[in-house]
């Protein structure tokens, strides 16, 4: 199976929507999520998972807190905030723009 | 954007972050290597495949925690307290390198603030560049010369003020400063008060606003005697009054008369004279009645005004000189009692009115102690330098004792800027701290050098020195400069990609000193540099030497001098009932116990003068005779122990109506009559040839110095008070026993005539005397101080250079002994080097020592200047300290173990 680097710059928005999807991850879910819902196609180095986030907790567009797993285990838990939603809608309609443009031009070749 | 409170937030929960991010990513790797193991991986593979797919934790864990961007704070606090660590590594030499910094730092900002206050700080006014004094400023007070040009009199003033056409106004200032006993409201206790009548056009002129009522104006000054109005100074009217809102319903008495308050002058105002305080400023329509009542006002020839022009925009100098010279003659020549003879028409055609630039005002005490503070000045930024170059040395040699720590730190993956910044941070932080420390020395220093300048300043010296900020940050700014170029010039050299060098050359096998011709050239010029100071130090100590064996003529130890104020009296001063209490008070103070004999003068010494010159009938007018006119109680002889060289004193004999008399000093009458002439019995005109004038010359007395230690001989005579009524009076005690008793029982006696007499300026005659040479002394100390500071540091210098040199030449020095060198050889080894080092610095020293006092010979007194024996003996102390220095670790090197020695890397 081929695995892909994910494009530069869609990090932000791979959390975020799976932040939407799911309401409440921990950073492993929210990395096997991505993998998962991608068909295993998107491979995100999992550490570069913790920078981004601590990046979004700076910028306000998640927040953290601890909870326990299912297996009982403490674990911290991201959840999109109103900025958060906000900054999703932003980057979806950007990467569908560029997207759908680039889509265009390969249709057209 | 709420960014900024959460990365401040997290600066305070720092461990907090750190230890979840660890259990997140912790937590995500189990459960990877768990999923794996589940995915029917072996142990060891799930665990290698869960990192691989991870990634390198630390710099993940890194690059999380500087996305919140506080490393760099991290990283500075790190540097600092590992800076701060390695300085009390050397407590000795960081102390050493603190206090010089400190010393150097703050005695340049306190001097500055000094050269500022007095020197250089314009005037609290509008424009004060447009401001022009005629005349020089040297002179004050009252001088009935027909053609003078720094003082001048209120009708030439008024005709100045109309009839210039370069001035857009023309203010005239009293130059003497009246001291009053005067009453505030209706008290009857009297208290000092300083009065400065001024013109009404004062204030407009200097465009000062008042904070309160009004300023003075022309109707204040309009005709004499009508207008009792002053305005208050604000330090006075917050200090006696208690800054009173209602101030202006409120009046004072000065003499008889009473004054209203009508304003507070803004509280920057002093007034325009450097170092007075006025507590209040009055009209000059008010002169006659102002104690001492000196008068004037309608006397075309009772010169005492300082006159300030305020120049039209546009009016150049030049201009401006050459009309007010226009005018100067015009003037003179227009009064009806200006006497035109040869003689003053000669005076008046070379006379020349020199225009002073007063943006920083008038200052008698910028004329006693500018020279002497540009000395310091020169002085305290040589310091600095032997300091700076003292951080240097001491920073260079221990970055390079540092070149293997930082080698082996970069080799363990230290990136070469994070050296040097942390070796900039230690650069800095000493710095930082020993400007910290020149702060507080600054203000101490400042508040120590006011103490020594009123101290030695005849007049009053009232300064508002505030610590000078821009020259603080200058002297700051030198040595963080200092401190960070020769703090990271060694790491520069030494984070130089050739590792491999660096780490073999920690091994001590470096050929020694001559790796470091910069830590050499900085000691020979610390060498240099003290021994200019030290000899200049000499040279200021002996001059005060000199100054203080002078003989006065007078024998200056057991006299108790006071002056009282007979203004206060009420009394005018050529009524008789003030001559009888002059002679009431000698008398019964004489019959004090302990007392041996008092007297009344005008003068004693180094207090100004009433000076003119005088007449002989019969002989050629000498007008170049400058004669100092001191008037006396019969007892002043005795009391100064004054030998007479021929004739009688004055006795109860001499009289308000007798002949009156005179006794004149002897270059006086040698001056004035040929050899073989006796003067006893001759008579002359005290100034003008008016028989009023005429006084007949009964003793002849030996010389005494009148204003200084230092003037060559002057012309004295003395006449009796009793023919001269004066309004002031110096009071001399000749005493034995305790002092304070004597002035108790002093004053006592003088309150039991006249209950209410002031009295002040209480002290020892040797005390006038001995703050008559006030500045020299300032210096003379001040130079000793860092004279020795300098040549201390410099010893530090040495000290440092050779511990250091020695200890890198250990292996060297092992070697030698092994192979038989005696310990004689290696002591030699290192001395040698101490004396090459002092050579050189001597060498540059000596001709920058010749340069340097050639500009201070003016103020050395006795002496031509560095003379070889002050050369010679200069160098033998700087030899001395360097050895001295220098031995400690030569011998340290002989007491070297050739076994250890060789052992040790």
């Amino acid at each position: 199976m081929n695995r892909d680097e994910i494009p530069p710059g869609t990090l932000y928005l791979l959390i975020l929507k799976t932040l939407a999807r799911h309401g409440e991850l921990h950073g492993y879910e929210i990395a096997d999520s991505i993998q998962r819902t991608s068909d295993d196609i998107l491979q995100v180095e999992e550490g570069s998972l913790y920078p981004a986030l601590q990046r979004m907790l700076i910028k306000g567009w998640v927040t953290a807190e601890w909870g326990v797993t299912a297996g009982n285990r403490r674990a911290r838990y991201y959840r999109l905030t109103a900025g958060g939603r906000k900054q999703l809608a932003a980057e979806l309609s950007q990467f569908q723009r560029v997207f759908g443009a680039i889509a265009r031009v390969v249709q057209i070749a | 954007m709420s960014e900024l409170p959460r990365r401040i937030k997290m600066l305070f929960h720092r461990s907090q972050v750190h230890s979840e991010l660890e259990e997140e990513m912790r937590f995500h790797l189990e459960l990877r290597e768990q999923a794996n193991v589940n995915a029917g991986l072996s142990t060891t593979t799930a665990h290698r495949e869960a990192h691989l797919r991870f990634g390198n934790p630390s710099v993940i864990r890194e690059r999380s925690l500087t996305a919140w961007g506080w490393s760099w704070l991290e990283n500075l606090a790190q540097d600092v307290a590992y800076g701060y660590r390695s300085m009390l590594r050397t407590p000795v030499l960081t102390t050493v390198a603190l206090l010089s910094l400190g010393l150097g730092i703050g005695a340049n900002t306190a001097i500055f603030s000094f050269m500022d206050t007095i020197m250089l700080r314009s005037l609290p006014v509008k424009d004060p560049s447009q401001l022009v004094l005629l005349g020089t400023g040297r002179d004050s007070g009252i001088s009935d010369d027909p053609v003078f040009t720094d003082l001048y009199s209120y009708p030439f003033f008024r005709q100045m003020q109309q009839r210039n056409s370069i001035f857009s106004s023309t203010a005239a200032v009293f130059s003497i400063t009246n001291r009053v006993y005067g009453f505030l409201d209706h008290r009857d206790t009297a208290e000092p008060m300083y009065v400065k009548l001024v013109s009404g056009s004062y204030f407009p002129t200097l465009r000062v606003e008042p904070q309160l009522g009004r300023t003075l104006n022309e109707a204040d000054d309009s005709s004499e005697g009508d207008h009792p109005v002053v305005v208050l100074s604000n330090a006075y009217w917050k200090r006696a009054l208690s800054s009173d809102p209602n101030v202006l319903n409120r009046t004072l008495k000065l003499g008889d008369t009473t004054y209203t308050i009508v304003g507070v002058a803004p509280p920057d105002f002093f007034g325009t004279t450097v170092g007075e305080a006025p507590d209040m400023w009055a009209p000059l329509s008010m002169i006659k009645s102002v104690p001492p009542r000196f008068g004037g006002y309608k006397d075309n020839f009772s010169e005492s005004l300082n006159i300030i022009g305020r120049l039209k925009p546009g009016v150049s100098l030049p201009q401006a000189s050459s009309e007010v010279n226009l005018r100067y003659r015009q003037i003179l020549r227009s009064f009806p009692d200006f006497k035109a003879n040869q003689e003053n028409l000669d005076k008046l055609s070379r006379a020349v009115v020199a225009l002073t630039p007063v943006a920083n005002g008038l200052s008698g005490l910028r004329r006693q102690f500018s020279q002497p503070l540009r000395v310091l000045m020169a002085v305290v930024a040589l310091v600095l330098l032997i300091a700076c170059a003292n951080i240097a040395n001491l920073l260079l040699a221990r970055s390079t004792a540092r070149a293997r720590e930082l080698a082996v730190r970069q080799a363990l993956g230290a990136t070469r800027i994070r050296i040097i910044r942390q070796l900039l941070t230690e650069s800095l932080i000493l710095a930082l701290a020993g400007g910290a420390i020149g702060i507080a020395f600054a203000a101490a220093a400042i508040r120590l050098l006011l103490h020594m300048v009123s101290d030695s300043f005849s007049g009053s010296a009232h300064l508002d020195v505030s610590l000078n900020l821009r020259l603080l940050a200058f002297s700051l700014a030198v040595t963080i400069f200092t401190a960070v170029l020769f703090g990271t010039l060694p790491a520069l050299r030494t984070t130089r990609p050739d590792l491999v060098d660096s780490l073999r050359d920690g091994r001590g096998s470096s050929t020694g000193t001559a790796r470091n011709p910069l830590a050499k050239a900085l000691v020979v010029s610390q060498v240099a540099l003290s021994l200019v100071l030290l000899i200049g130090a000499i040279l200021f100590l002996r001059s005060l030497v000199n100054l203080n064996n002078v003989n006065p003529g007078f024998n200056k130890d057991g006299v108790l001098r006071l002056q009282i104020d007979s203004a206060s009296t009420g009394f005018p001063a050529d009524d008789p009932r003030m001559t009888a209490l002059y002679q009431q008070i000698e008398q019964r103070v004489t019959a004090v116990p302990g007392v041996k004999s008092a007297s009344f003068s005008s003068f004693v010494f180094d207090e100004g003068s009433w000076n003119g010159y005088i007449l002989v009938p019969g002989m050629p007018v000498n007008h170049d005779l400058d004669v100092k006119h001191n008037i006396i109680g019969s007892g002043y002889f005795d009391t100064m122990q004054i030998p007479l060289v021929a004739g009688r004193h004055f006795g109860p004999q001499d009289t308000a109506t007798s002949q009156h008399v005179a006794i004149i000093s002897e270059h006086l009458a040698r001056t004035l009559f040929p050899p073989g002439v006796s003067p006893i019995g001759r008579s002359y005109y005290i100034g003008s040839d008016n028989p009023g004038n005429l006084v007949e010359v009964i003793g002849i007395a030996k010389d005494v110095k009148f204003h200084s230690l230092q003037e060559d001989i002057v012309d004295i005579d003395y006449v009796p008070y009793a023919q001269h009524p004066t309004g002031y009076g110096d009071f001399e005690v000749r005493y034995t026993g305790d002092f304070n008793n004597t002035v108790t029982a002093v004053q006592q006696t003088i309150h039991s005539i006249h209950r209410t007499l002031p009295i002040m300026n209480v002290m020892t005659l040797e005390k006038q005397i001995s703050r008559s040479i006030g500045e020299q002394r300032l210096v003379a100390q001040l130079s000793a101080f860092f004279g020795m500071l300098a040549v201390f540091l410099s010893a530090i210098g040495i000290y440092g250079l050779m511990s250091y040199t020695v200890s890198r030449r250990t292996n060297e020095i092992g070697i030698r002994m092994a192979l038989g060198a005696a310990r004689s050889n290696v002591r030699w080894m290192v001395m040698r080097e101490i004396f090459l080092l002092i050579g050189a610095g001597l060498a540059f020293g000596v001709p920058s020592t010749l340069i340097a006092h050639r500009a201070v010979a003016s103020m050395l007194f006795g002496m031509e200047g560095a003379n070889p024996g002050v050369l010679a003996l200069a160098t033998v102390v700087l030899l001395a300290v360097a050895v001295l220095a220098g031995y400690l670790p030569a011998r340290r090197a002989s007491k070297v173990n050739p076994m250890d020695a060789l052992r040790c890397e």
